[in-house]
């Protein structure tokens, strides 16, 4: 058990473990928190997960975890490690089961308050068009040879296919396709179970949701990612489904014994590693990489599902609806990124389970017209309390290779939530509440109860406090959808 | 952790963002068959329309026993997805540290109620005493 006097506190909400003070520790474990986030944090195995990840073979400067830290697999959910290419290992425990498991958001210039009178019927619409809930299955049925291409295409495939814009990719992380895919990498099993979920939520914590612009806090940002007071804008929080569930699988698995050729034992199975450059390593890159463009396509699909429902729903009734993607970002996912590693520019593996890339203002990275300002950080709230956007900083490039938090982090059990409310009581509350539900299982609706997560204010305070991701804009929900 | 002797075959345990299995058995057959039909009670299957009867061959090779348990696991999760099955009956025919052979038999149109992405290494031990085998797997949801 690690106990909080162990802790340094470097910053404000910054805590450090010094490597050594576990045996096998190559560099320092960081976790940002304030206090009461670093005790919750030290109630499971989050801190001891973290201190994992430092023994990892290459990896460089210190393991970090976000303020919305809960336990994972291997690493701990918020977790990020990078590690020195091309000798230091890359990880499935790194990314997790749901590859680019990420959030979209779409601006809009409709008016809240002309919006109001049609929601229910808007929410039943997106509800019918947008398969969500356990064993969906999409609007596309993909023959062997449309998957591969969606796979190493990603966004772009489904924008050639007529679901979308290019400038929906272009305000896409890695404008939505990471070129290291290569479909001959994914398993006969991983594609037979991605051929029908393209356009699909899934289930568990995804979400489509329709939110209100309710606060500012930089004006300047925020009137350039076309964030207004008043105006509704939509969330879309989903992953690479079972693809990608069976690459992770498959990857750690395979990896179980490939290890002990490179000589790597990790105090965790499920750390499973091998060295980036090698024959297993390059394979799973590529396969995640597939999984990652297979997210994106779908999440792209999702879009233009949604901009059908909505004007379906309002065309004739409200003008200018311009549904526009303000961005994307990955929550699970591996990364090549040049990061300043003692003093010099270096090419390393970035893990980052649980976390969101936060890139600064003048990176290439970022969208030519974010570039001045920096790269959107989207944070999704729990069900219910709300949603913030961010702006990544020079901070964050400093000191947590370009990253931030992904969103609240779970506090108490799904069994726990089940017990402590009813899903009819909750939605009943959300109802009251001025939110129209609509939700497949009653039972997973309560799972997902407000009360399950840590405050979010909290969680996104301390980003905005150590600098890593500045706040530009807050949203609360208006209708959620759960699958 | 290990499950206590006198337990049923297998129980949900507390875990704050997925789920967790305490199973069993008093041989390890016993325990990969109870480990299966616990995965299975957690999906929560339901049936929808007429089920038709069917039945998968599943033959493994892993690197250690952990693993084989593991991997079987999510074989099933794998088969469940992919043919849109739910299972309910297992016939081991062989079982070697690292190999195992069986029958998995189960129906048609049963849609789980809940999706479980994959079992994992997470805290598994498979630990013997005089009478038991027991393991404790943590599934991602």
């Amino acid at each position: 058990m690690i106990a909080k006097q162990e802790f340094t506190q470097v910053e404000p909400f910054l805590y450090e473990l010094p490597a050594g003070k576990r045996q096998g520790m190559r560099v320092p474990a960081r976790i940002y928190a304030d206090e009461h986030l670093l005790e919750m944090a030290l109630g499971d195995r989050s801190v001891e997960q973290l201190v994992n990840t430092a023994t990892l073979p290459g990896v460089a400067r210190y393991a970090l975890a976000m303020p919305d830290v809960h336990e994972g697999y291997g690493f701990p959910i918020g977790g990020v490690a990078a590690t020195r290419l091309p000798e230091g290992i890359i990880s499935p425990g790194g990314v997790g089961y749901d590859i680019n498991c990420g959030v979209r958001l779409l601006t809009s210039t409709i008016e809240v308050e002309a919006l109001r009178p049609h929601m229910e019927k808007l929410m039943s619409a997106l509800f019918k068009n947008v398969a969500s809930g356990v064993g969906s299955s999409g609007p596309l049925r993909l023959s062997e040879g449309d998957l591969r291409a969606l796979l190493e295409k990603g966004s772009a495939w489904a924008v050639g296919r007529g679901y979308g814009s290019k400038e929906d990719y272009e305000h896409t992380e890695d404008s939505g396709c990471m070129e290291a895919a290569d479909a001959s990498a994914v398993s006969r099993q991983a594609l037979q179970r991605g051929h029908d979920q393209v356009g699909t939520l899934g289930s568990g914590n995804h979400f489509l949701e329709i939110d209100e612009v309710v606060e500012v806090y930089d004006q300047e940002v925020a009137r350039t990612f076309g964030l207004v007071p008043g105006f509704a804008c939509i969330w879309i929080h989903c992953g690479s489904r079972g693809l990608g569930h069976q690459v992770c699988t498959d990857a750690v698995r395979t990896m179980q014994s490939a290890m002990t050729k490179y000589n790597i034992r990790v105090p965790d199975r499920e750390l499973a590693c091998v060295p980036f450059d090698s024959p297993e390593g390059r394979q799973y890159f590529a396969a995640m990489a597939c999984a990652a463009n297979y997210a994106w396509a779908n999440r792209q699909v999702i879009t233009h599902l949604v901009r059908q429902s909505v004007e379906q729903t309002l065309a004739g009734r409200i003008k200018n609806l311009n549904l526009r993607v303000l961005y994307d970002v990955c929550h699970n996912i591996a990364k090549v990124e040049r990061h300043e590693v003692d003093g010099k520019a270096v090419e390393l593996c970035v893990h980052r389970k649980g976390a969101t890339r936060a890139f600064g203002p003048g990176r290439q990275e970022v969208p030519r017209d974010y570039r001045a300002l920096g790269q959107p950080v989207l944070i999704p709230g729990s069900m219910g309390t709300g949603s913030y956007v961010l702006v990544g900083t020079a901070k964050a490039m400093q000191d947590t290779f370009g990253s931030t938090c992904h969103g609240a982090g779970r506090v108490m059990s799904r069994k726990g939530a089940k017990q402590s409310i009813r899903g009819e009581t909750l939605r009943a509350e959300l109802e009251r509440a001025g939110i129209v539900v609509r939700a497949g299982s009653m039972s997973g609706l309560a799972e997902e109860a407000p009360s399950a997560y840590k405050d979010l204010e909290s969680v996104v305070n301390v980003v905005h406090k150590s600098g890593m991701s500045r706040k530009v804009a807050r949203t609360r929900p208006l209708g959620v959808i759960k699958g | 952790m290990i499950p206590e002797k006198g337990h049923p075959p297998f129980e949900e345990l507390e875990h704050t963002a997925d789920l967790r299995l305490g199973v069993h058995g008093g041989s390890l057959e016993e325990l990969f068959i109870h480990a299966a039909q616990g995965m299975f009670h957690l999906m929560r299957c339901q049936p929808q329309g007429e089920g038709q009867a069917v039945a998968r061959q599943v033959a493994l090779e892993s690197y250690d026993l952990e693993a084989l348990l593991v991997d079987w696991l999510n074989e099933l999760i794998y088969l469940r997805e992919a043919n849109q099955e739910c299972y309910d009956a297992y016939e081991i025919i062989r079982l070697e540290p690292t190999r195992l052979e069986a029958i998995v038999r189960g129906t048609t149109h049963h849609p789980p109620q809940k999706v479980i992405k994959a079992a994992t290494f997470s805290g598994l031990e498979i630990v013997r005493d005089a009478a038991d085998y027991g393991v404790t797997i943590t599934f991602d949801v």
